[in-house]
């Protein structure tokens, strides 16, 4: 497994930690009677600094971990190689238009949604859903294109 | 899997220059190991650049590392339509 296979599993196991953590209490709010705006305003504050912390530490921690695991395998401190090559940057454009679309068939769910009597607070709860689903779906597609050879 | 149509002999010059490893060919041409070995097979097709810089390590021109095979994309082409 490459350095960059390492790092997008480390970034797509956190989103699903964030999108569990985020469905469990939107479904806790449901069987509590519906969503209470207060509740879910701090949910959504919760969830999406969690999506930019948690991924800037997880990628800090796995460069960390893996200079670290890289100097004791050679037994010596070496310049670590994390460079990302052509292959590398084609494969992440191709992960980063999968998470695009995803995104936009999200938004357009979460309108129509809105436009047939949803409320308000659903929409921005599928929205925020489909951003993160976007993120996880973007890195599935990573591993795919690198397990396949591409 | 599709193969494509760009195939290459890397891994025979590699050979027939001491047995060079895809690590020493990677770090000579600033990619990773596992995109020389996507290109040795054929799952990948380097860019123009890249292709230079493999042909420049053997020293020998491009059209001696990589050939392109036309049978291959024509029957491609009749597969698609049929």
């Amino acid at each position: 497994m490459s350095y960059q296979e390492k790092n997008i599993t480390v970034s797509l196991v956190s989103y699903l930690l964030i999108i569990g953590y985020y469905l469990v209490n939107l479904f806790q709010m449901f069987q509590e009677g519906g969503l209470v705006s207060t509740k879910l305003f701090s949910l959504w504050a919760l969830v999406i600094l969690a999506t930019i912390i948690v991924n800037i530490i997880a990628s800090i921690l796995t460069n960390i971990v893996l200079t670290i695991v890289e100097a004791i395998k050679a037994q010596k401190y070496e310049e670590p190689r994390f460079i990302a090559d052509e292959r590398d940057k084609l494969i992440e454009l191709k992960g980063i238009r999968s998470s695009y679309i995803t995104f936009s068939v999200g938004v357009l769910i979460s309108v129509l949604a809105f436009a047939f009597g949803q409320p308000p607070l659903v929409m921005i709860s599928l929205i925020i859903f489909f951003a993160i689903a976007a993120e996880i779906i973007g890195d599935i597609s990573q591993i795919y294109l690198y397990r396949r050879g591409f | 899997m599709e193969k494509r149509q760009v195939r290459n002999n890397i891994r025979k010059l590699r050979f027939h220059n001491n047995e060079m490893t895809q690590e020493q060919l990677a770090e000579k041409v600033g990619v990773t190991r596992q995109t020389i070995i996507a290109i040795e097979g054929a799952k990948y097709s380097p860019s123009l650049e890249l292709a230079f810089r493999i042909a420049l390590v053997f020293g020998v021109p491009l059209g001696e590392v990589f050939s392109y095979d036309p049978e291959d994309d024509s029957n491609q082409t009749i597969n698609k339509i049929s």
